[in-house]
């Protein structure tokens, strides 16, 4: 009888992950493994080749694509992170009616369906949009060059990934208790020192994690840079969607899958060591 | 070990559930077709399906619900199946040839709407069986249908024109281009005020693509699939690429914009002065009023090409008798205009049936020079060498 109820202990919590892990293994699993397998067969004749990746990895324009791609992305981490961060911190730090003006300013984003989003932001930036027609209004010729440009994209991707960001990093600063903070205040620490050794600390783990989500969403990204780049560099996820639909290279595109998985896996890389490292201050 | 008795017992039970759930379900679905088919005179169904966007859906909801109306709608019952186009959902294209090789057969796919120029791609996923020769004596109508595909005979009937046109700003262009020659000679003229969209991303650049490519070969190259005609492009890409830095740029950089959409943005936004544009979008742009009033619409000699969108009978569906008496119906006077009514469709019957007010816009580009191009597997090779060459950098 004792021995039947451990049993039952045992089993339990793989009852209760069995269906999500099924779905894992059918709808993540399989496709990568598919995906892998086709990245090397030939088009044509189905057997082993390299040239595949041969091609986006000594192709000048697909490696510019690439590049750019990582341009584009780490750009986007890099500025999304430190806008977050201060608008966290002043979120944070200041309760009044404009840090809550600006709390409900940073989640309407996430209730804008993306599309919609792209397209009103390139009604307002594009040459002859809206800006340019309130400069006209001042008898000024201005055009902000910003569509079919690295920069619009960026700008694009921050508006996506500027609450996302604040809204992680707001999570990790609300555990930091005010009592160390006043503490700190008291024996004559000063902001810079506050930063550096109370609150840095106890947030990078969660600066790193939201790096490394903005990361995964902005590396395979299609809607903005299908809508908003330029025909050359390109991004990658309009690469690959090109590949497949208008191509129909399958397998050229399985190639750029994986890469295109591997870049995004250098991001998972980071937060499972985030993750791992124990905290030597606890 | 109980529990593991009971976790077999519940998925045997769950398995035995479902089969019957599945069984039922499959009874109840026949009664339901043998109860209709009893109650009125034998009418059965017969389901169109099209895709597109939704100037597409208005115009076969109508052609729908008219088709019902009338006497031939007592035999058969005509459903609409309408995929809008950017939905991310599957294409039509998708969904059939993926039937077929599933190996299904009776299926709901009784029509479908599909243009010449995608005829290549059905056939050459799916083969050459996926469609099925319609029945000339069930459509008596078809003596009046002007229009021949340039592929797929005797599978496709087509059932109304679109093609590309010059959208143009009339308060800035006085005199607008009349032949190819003269349009590529005011692009050089007027740098930065014209733009075509990526030929991948838009039937409206990929025909201005087309039409400076097959300007330089013989008539019968547009209508063939044939390998031999790439090796001729040479002179119309040499011609492309000497226009490229006349194009419309942002930033000091060339542009193609995405989507047929894109250029039309630029030249609603007067950042461009002229595109070329699919000629059923502006005329339904130019009447919700999304499009200013100045811009205005010509062909220029030889035209820019367009497709013929056409009814297909896929040989995985269940009711060919109702098919082709849709296909006969949408030959009719009335179903043809209810077609430029809403889709400001180039009609195929005679023209003088036809008293759409729409019709005016369709008088300016004198329809009897419409080019149809169906080349079939060759665009797709066309929008590589395009991306590659020009969409990639003029070097």
């Amino acid at each position: 009888m004792n021995e039947s109820r451990g049993l039952r202990k045992a089993i339990i919590p793989y009852i209760y992950v069995t269906p999500a892990f099924l779905l894992i293994l059918l709808l993540i699993a399989y496709p990568i493994v598919t995906s892998i397998q086709l990245s090397f067969q030939d088009s044509t004749t189905s057997h082993f080749t390299i040239a595949n990746y041969q091609y986006f990895l000594t192709n000048k324009i697909q490696l510019f694509n690439i590049g750019y791609t990582l341009f584009v992305s780490i750009a986007t981490v890099l500025l999304s992170l430190i806008l977050g961060f201060i608008l966290a911190l002043y979120i944070r730090f200041n309760q009044n009616k404009i840090s809550k003006a600006v709390v409900a300013l940073t989640v309407l984003p996430q209730f804008i369906p993306g599309l919609v989003a792209v397209y009103s932001f390139m009604m307002v930036v594009r040459n002859g949009g809206v800006l340019s027609r309130i400069a006209l209004k001042f008898g000024i010729q201005y055009n902000p060059n910003m569509l079919y440009a690295a920069k619009g994209l960026i700008s694009m991707n921050l508006w996506f990934n500027i609450p996302f960001a604040t809204l992680l990093l707001l999570a990790s600063l609300s555990s930091i208790k005010d009592a160390s903070i006043e503490s700190a205040r008291d024996i004559g620490a000063k902001k810079m020192t506050l930063l550096k050794d109370i609150i840095l600390p106890s947030t990078y783990k969660q600066i790193f994690i939201a790096g490394a989500f903005v990361f995964m969403s902005n590396v395979g990204a299609f809607t903005t840079p299908f809508l908003m780049g330029a025909n050359n560099p390109q991004m990658l996820g309009v690469v690959l969607y090109r590949e497949f639909n208008e191509n129909m290279n399958y397998n050229q595109a399985a190639a750029l899958s994986v890469i295109l998985f591997l870049l995004c896996s250098l991001s998972a890389v980071v937060y499972i060591i985030v993750n791992m490292r124990k905290e030597k201050w606890r | 070990m109980k529990f593991i008795k009971k976790a077999a017992i519940f998925t045997a039970g769950l398995a035995i559930f479902a089969s019957l759930a599945g069984c039922s379900n499959s009874t109840s679905n026949k009664k339901a077709t043998s109860e209709s088919s009893t109650k009125t005179v034998k009418q059965t169904n017969v389901t169109l399906w099209a895709g597109g966007s939704q100037n597409v859906k208005d115009g076969m909801t109508k052609i729908v619900s008219a088709f019902n109306a009338s006497p031939e709608g007592k035999k058969y019952k005509l459903n609409l199946e309408f995929i809008m186009s950017g939905t991310s959902a599957a294409s039509l294209q998708d969904r059939l040839v993926a039937a077929k090789k599933a190996g299904q057969k009776k299926t709901d796919y009784d029509l479908i709407l599909a243009s010449d120029a995608e005829y290549s791609g059905y056939t050459q996923l799916g083969g050459k069986d996926i469609f099925l020769k319609y029945d000339k004596s069930a459509i008596p109508n078809i003596k009046n249908d002007k229009a021949t595909v340039g592929a797929g005979q005797g599978y496709l009937l087509p059932y109304r024109g679109t093609t590309v046109v010059l959208a143009y700003d009339s308060s800035k262009v006085k005199n607008p281009p009349k032949t190819a020659k003269q349009l590529y000679a005011w692009i050089k003229k007027h740098p930065g005020k014209f733009a075509y969209n990526t030929p991948d991303s838009g039937g409206a650049g990929s025909s201005f693509v087309q039409t400076a490519l097959y300007n330089y070969l013989p008539k019968s190259a547009l209508t063939s699939s044939d390998k031999k005609w790439e090796a001729k492009w040479d002179k119309g890409f040499n011609l492309l690429k000497s226009l490229d830095s006349y194009m419309y740029k942002s930033g000091g950089k060339v542009v193609y914009p995405n989507k047929n959409q894109g250029t039309m943005d630029l030249l609603t936004n007067g950042q461009v002065e002229m595109i070329p544009a699919w000629q059923d979008m502006t005329t339904i742009a130019l009447q919700s009023g999304t499009l200013p009033k100045t811009i205005k619409m010509t062909q220029i000699s030889p035209a820019l090409t367009g497709n013929l969108d056409s009814l297909v009978i896929p040989s995985i569906g269940s009711n060919k008798k109702g098919a082709e008496a849709v296909m006969n119906f949408m030959l009719t006077k009335k179903a043809q205009n209810i077609l430029v009514n809403t889709m400001a469709a180039i009609p195929v019957i005679n023209e003088k049936e036809i008293t759409s007010s729409n019709l005016k816009y369709l008088k300016n580009l004198s329809a009897k020079d419409f080019r149809f191009s169906s080349i079939g597997d060759l665009s797709n090779d066309m929008n590589q060498k395009w991306t590659s060459e020009i969409g990639n950098g003029v070097k």
